[in-house]
Parts: C-alpha cells; structure tokens; sequence
C-alpha cells in the first residue's frame, strides 16, 4: 500500500465515523420526536458540536492530501467527493439539531395523530433509510447501492407535497393547534432536505468511482443511467 | 489540419520492437505531454519527430510521421531542413564550448548565415525570448559553461529557437533543475505556445498537468491513452493510465 | 552484545589490514620509482654538463657528448608524429563518428589492437625490409621516423577515440538538430570538446616514441657519426641505441659506463619533460574550449 493510499483510508475512515454519527443523531432526533423526549432532544443538540469538529477535521485532512500528496484520477476524484460529503453530512447534522431544538420548544399539547396524517414518521423513516443506503454504497464502493437512493427520493417528494394540503385541512379543523402544524410542516420541509443531501452524496459516490457528472441533470437522464 | 500526426508507426531496435503502432495527431500551437515509465517508448517516439533516432545503427521504422501533412521518412527528404523546422531541448543543459553568443548563433551559422547584422539581432531576439537577456548581455562573450543550469537551460532554448522552428521537441528539459528555474522554463513553454508546436517528455506528472494541453501515456511500446490533459488527470479511461498518474504501478 | 562488538572488532581488524596491504603495495610503486631514478641521477648527475649536451662524442665514445643523438632523437620523434598525428587522428575520427558498428569497424578495431600488441622489434624488421630495402630509402632518418610512426598510430587512434567517445553524445545530438551536417558537428562542436584529450594522447606517444630501441635498429640509427644529419635520407644517432650500443658493444664498456648513466638522465628529463607539456597543454586547452 502506498503512502497515499493509507492517507485515503484514513479520510475514508473518518468520513463514514462521521457518517455514522450523523444517522445516530437522526435517530436520535426520531424517537425525541415521537415520544417528545425533550432530553433526548437537548442530548442531539449536544453531539451536534461533535458532528461539526468532524467537518473540521476531514476539512483539514482533505487540505493535507491535496497539499502534500498532489492526487490526481481517482484519488483526486475521491477527495473531492469526500470535501462534498462532509459538507452534506454538516448539513443533515444542522437539520438534525433543527428538529431537535423543536422538540424542545413544543409543548405537550403537540397532537401526535397529526404525526399519522402527514405521514412524517414514514418520511423520517425514509430519510434515515437514504442515509444508511448511502453510507453503504460509500463503505462498499458500490454504485448500484448508491443509485437506488434516487428512487427512494421520490417517496419523501411525495410526501412533502401533499403535507401542504393535509396540514391546511387539519388547521382548518383544529385552530388551536396551528402552532403545532407550522412546526410539523417545517420538519416534514427539513426532511426532504435529508433527502436531498442523501442525494447529492450518492452523486458524489458516482462521480468518484465512476467519473459521471450527475449533478443538474434531470431524474429521467439519471434513472436512465 | 494536424502539425504532427503519426500513422500505424511501428519503430524496432534490432529486432526488439520499441513502438507499437503508434497513432497521434496533434495540433499546432499545443503543447503535448508524452509520460510514461522509464523505458515506455515516449523518448524514442520524441525523437521520431526529427529523425534524431538515425543516429542508431539497426533501427528500422515502418508507418508514417507526417509534419505539416508531409511525410518525413519519406525518400529523398532532406534530414538537416527537416531538423531546421524541429528544433530539440535536451534532458542536460548542454551547451557548446562556446561563448554564450556563438552558442545561440551557432545554428545560424551551421545554416550558411553570414550576415552579422542579421546574426546579432536574431542571437538578442531569441535570448529575450528565454528572459535570458538582461543576465547575460553584459557577457555575451563568455563562456556559457559560466551561466548556472537553469540559465544554460534556457540559453539552450535560445539556441534552438533562433534558427525559427515550427516545432520544438524536450526531452525532460527541467529534470536536472532546481524548483525555480523549472519554474521559469515552465513558463517559457506556456508562453511559446503561441508560435511553436511543442512536445514534451517529462516523468514528472504534475509538470504535464501543468504545461500540456493533451497528454500522451506510453506503457510496454504502445500508446495507452491519447485525450485531453484535464481528461486524462481527472477522469482516465483506461485502468493502466489510472495506475500510472495515481503511483499504483505494477 | 557482546557478539555484536566481537562483529564490529573483527571488522575493524579486517579493514585495518586491508588498508595496509593497499598501502604498502601503492608506496612500494612509488618507491621504485623513486629508487630508479635517484640511482640514475646518483650515477649519472655527475657527467652532465653543457658540453655534454652539446659536444660530439669523442675516443670511442669514452669522452665527449651525445648531441648527435638528442638532435637525432628529437628529428625522429618530430618526423614519426608528422607521420603518425593526422593519419591516426583521421582515422579515429572517421572509425568513431562515421563507421556504423558492424563487423567491418569490429574488424578495424581488433586490427588496431593487433598492431598495438605487435613487437617493437617486428615493426623494426617490417621497416627495415619496406622502407630501407624496398623502397630505397636506406638507413634513414626518414625509414626510421616512418617505422616509429607506424608503432605509434594504433596508440594515437585509440587514445583520439577514446577522447571523441568521451564527448557525450547530447552535444552531437544538438548540433544536429540545429541543422549541422556531419562534419560540422565534427568540427565545430566534437573536435573542439576532444581537443585537450586528443592532445594529452599525442603527447603521450611521443613519449613512448622516444624511448623505443628496436625499430629504430635496423632502420636509422647509427652506431658513430660524429656530425649531424643534414637531410631526411642521412642516419642518424638516437638516445636509447646510443645507450644500448655504449652499455653493451662498446670497445671500452667501463670506461664509457658514467656516459652511459648520463645519457639515460637525459632520456628520462625528455619524457618527463613531454609528460609535464602534456598536461600543461592539456589544462591550456581545456580552458580555451571553455573560453570560446
């Protein structure tokens, strides 16, 4: 093994350390969310500082390689994705903490049939899943596992749009409960965000292993590919 | 239309075949790369292009190298015009045992030039091309053996450009260089391309990233992969090519 | 521990005794030399003097000088060079920049070595019976400076080679891909790199020259001849038949034995003098190549 090549298994290494932290704190954020666990919720506010001293880190590390080792091909093409995950991956953790910092705000009065209706949990449930297919095809190198993610997109898509015309019923029905809807309505937007970031790290995968740009290109041109 | 194209070239030592149908075409005012393990045929394919591998006895060659859409291996073709028009940098600073005048204007000189009005101007043009002026044009006279590496390098330049070729062949010209002055002949490549073809042998590989805009990788005789410098460093089509650039050989 | 200094005494005793033998044996070199030539100038010192150097020989080579045999010694070596430096340069030039390898410059080669590992006396019976009996010229100075010359060309063309094979070929390789021909290349970038080496080879078969016995034999030389040659087809005295005659044939051998020794130191001063011109034209040379 050469001396790069250990560099890159250490960034690999940290990346998916990272990664698995993230997904913790997303399940964290779930079950804060579904019992109302408020200390659960103050804990994911807590590990949100570890999330970003990982960013720094894989930050500086991918610095080190490109300054010292001058990668190019794939190793190149590696490092870049890997700058472009750990950017995702900060991201999902700030949304994360976003959900959890609601749980703390909201009181008890939150209507958890709400949570039923606007098919949240199963959104949440999808997202967390899309996390963990990517982190795989990451981990495994593998495309195929990283492309099935699109597909999965579509359902948190789905979702996100009817919850609009769902939340605007229940408030209508409900006025005293508007607060709680607004709150849940802007969870459901964070998680379709999950998804997109997901996203972006199984183009990154693709573009690594594989060299294709994916970005910007339209959903049939990807599933096509 | 292509300043140098290469067509099914097959080159032989003896009996051992060095290239390996070889097909190239590149454009003019390009700078092109050959990289490639010690070995890999590139520095042999340079020297197809000004026929400096004649100099070899039992080498045989078959296919065409056509300059400017004229076959140069072809009969009757004069060797010493053809090398007039393709001009060579070496690996090793190597100038003459000359002053550093004499050095430039050497190949005018050889080319039947007498004219010394004509000589000194074109000997003063072609070290300011190479930025060599001001360093030496208090002591044109003195041995170029006194310049450092990087100056005799580039004085070396000098002396290839001052007969006007078209074309302008190095053989890893910045191998024997500190940092700096490979830095200065880097540039001089850059800006030269806007009036000479320019091929280039170099083993270092961000050199080639840096200074070509195609990049040729030669492996075992035979041309690899032919594309695009930017293509070929980021996104290689052929697993050998990604091997070699990434350091993961063999 | 203690097998480990054991390892790195024994190495150490090893090399110490290495280092000694090389020694003793490169001094002992040194030393020979140094005990030849005081024994020469120990015995021969005495006899020098002007009128030795400028005086004819005289009784029986008893008294006198040897002025006839330096003059003839320097008009042989003089005419063995005009011979043997631009046949033997030429030739070089021609087998090392011209010849492609194959088997006719492996044949040459080999002829070259063969010539060199010949006898000096062959060469001298050679000369004798094509230049003194077959072509007319008698004993002369002139059978006897081509004789030596043919001794002296495979040295010339194989030091001349061995100073072009020296120039690296980048330098050939540049001028030709400024345009230069051949034989521009040859003469203005080749040569002029060569020269200081090319020089210092020459130089250096004067040397041997010089002091050679046999050829000169049967082809030249004279045993007495109190006047000097005053044309090419005269003979003529040399130092070392001067001294093989007077240390070996002589009427009066104990009497003429200090001219002898005096006659050797004179030899001796000659090549040592054409080995320091040597490396004296060798330096100037080599700065002028740099200077041009």
């Amino acid at each position: 093994m050469t001396h790069l090549d250990s560099e890159l298994q250490h960034l690999k290494a940290a990346t998916i350390k990272m990664w698995q932290l993230v997904n913790l704190q997303l399940d964290k954020g779930k079950i804060s969310l579904l019992n109302l666990d408020k200390d659960l919720a103050r804990e994911v506010i807590l590990s949100e500082r570890r999330v970003n001293a990982y960013e720094l880190k894989l930050d500086r590390d991918s610095e080190n390689i490109f300054a010292l080792f001058n990668p190019v091909a794939v190793d190149l093409r590696f490092v870049l994705a890997v700058l472009k995950i750990n950017n995702n991956l900060e991201r999902t953790g700030d949304i994360v903490e976003g959900i959890a910092k609601f749980v703390l705000n909201v009181d008890h009065t939150f209507d958890t049939n709400l949570l039923e209706l606007t098919r949240a949990v199963e959104m949440y449930e999808g997202a967390n899943k899309m996390m963990e297919q990517v982190l795989e095809a990451f981990d495994k190198e593998d495309t195929s596992i990283a492309r099935k993610v699109f597909q999965m997109d579509e359902l948190l898509d789905d979702i996100n749009i009817k919850a609009n015309k769902i939340v605007a019923d229940y408030v209508r029905t409900n006025q005293d409960n508007i607060e709680a809807a607004l709150y849940l309505l802007s969870i459901i937007r964070k998680l379709e965000r999950v998804g997109d970031q997901a996203k972006n790290m199984a183009e990154e995968i693709i573009f690594y292993i594989e060299a294709k740009v994916l970005k910007h290109k339209s959903k049939e041109e990807k599933n096509r590919e | 239309m292509y300043k140098i194209e290469s067509k099914n070239v097959d080159f032989y030592y003896g009996a051992s075949q060095a290239l390996k149908n070889i097909n190239i075409a590149i454009r003019p005012n390009t700078v092109t790369a050959l990289i490639g393990p010690s070995g890999c045929g590139k520095s042999t394919y340079l020297r197809l292009f000004n026929r400096m591998n004649d100099l070899i006895d039992n080498i045989k060659i078959t296919g065409q190298v056509l300059i400017d859409g004229g076959n140069i291996y072809e009969r009757g073709i004069n060797v010493d015009s053809l090398r007039k028009n393709v001009g060579m940098v070496f690996q090793k600073a190597n100038p003459f045992p000359k002053s550093i005048f004499e050095n430039v204007a050497y190949g005018l000189r050889v080319n039947g030039i007498t004219d010394k009005k004509f000589i000194e101007e074109r000997v003063e043009t072609s070290i300011k091309q190479v930025v060599l002026w001001d360093e030496v044009k208090d002591k044109l006279k003195k041995s170029a053996f006194e310049l450092s590496g990087g100056q005799q390098q580039r004085l070396c330049i000098a002396r290839c450009l001052a007969i006007q070729p078209s074309v302008i062949l190095m053989d890893e010209p910045t191998s024997a260089l500190d940092p700096i002055s490979t830095a200065k002949v880097e540039e001089l490549i850059y800006e030269m391309k806007s009036k000479y073809t320019i091929v280039i042998v170099t083993h270092n590989m961000q050199q080639a990233g840096r200074v070509s805009d195609t990049t040729a990788f030669f492996y075992m005789g035979e041309l690899v992969e032919y594309d695009n410098t930017k293509t070929l460093f980021i996104n290689p089509k052929e697993e050998r090519t990604q091997n070699y650039i990434t350091g993961r050989f063999g | 521990m203690i097998n480990e200094l054991k390892i790195i005494k024994s190495k150490r005793r090893n090399q110490a005794i290495a280092f000694f033998i090389f020694r003793l044996l490169s001094y002992s070199i040194v030393a020979i030399l140094f005990i030849i030539l005081s024994f020469i100038i120990v015995k021969g010192v005495s006899v020098i003097n002007w009128n030795f150097i400028t005086q004819m020989p005289e009784e029986g080579m008893t008294k006198g000088g040897i002025y006839p045999a330096i003059i003839g010694t320097l008009y042989l070596v003089a005419g063995s060079m005009i011979f043997a430096f631009p046949i033997g340069v030429l030739a070089a030039i021609y087998m090392n920049e011209y010849v492609k390898d194959g088997i006719a410059k492996r044949i040459i080669k080999q002829m070259t070595n063969n010539l060199a590992g010949i006898p000096s006396i062959v060469f001298g019976l050679f000369g004798m019976s094509l230049f003194v009996n077959k072509l007319h010229f008698g004993d002369s100075i002139i059978a006897g400076s081509l004789t030596l010359g043919l001794l002296a060309l495979p040295v010339v063309i194989r030091t001349t080679e061995e100073a072009l094979k020296a120039v690296d070929n980048t330098f050939r390789q540049a001028s030709l891909g400024l345009g230069a021909s051949k034989w521009q290349t040859t003469r203005r970038v080749v040569l002029p790199i060569a020269f200081p080496n090319i020089i210092t080879g020459l130089i250096l078969s004067v040397g041997r020259v010089s002091g050679e016995t046999a050829p000169i034999l049967f082809t030249v030389a004279a045993y007495f001849l109190p006047k000097l040659p005053t044309s090419i087809f005269d003979q003529a005295m040399a130092l070392p038949y001067h001294l093989y005659e007077i240390s070996t044939s002589g009427t009066h051998i104990e009497e003429s034995r200090p001219i002898a020794y005096g006659t050797a130191l004179v030899l001796i001063i000659i090549v040592l003098i054409v080995n320091l011109l040597a490396n004296g034209l060798r330096k100037y040379f080599g700065n002028k190549v740099k200077m041009n």
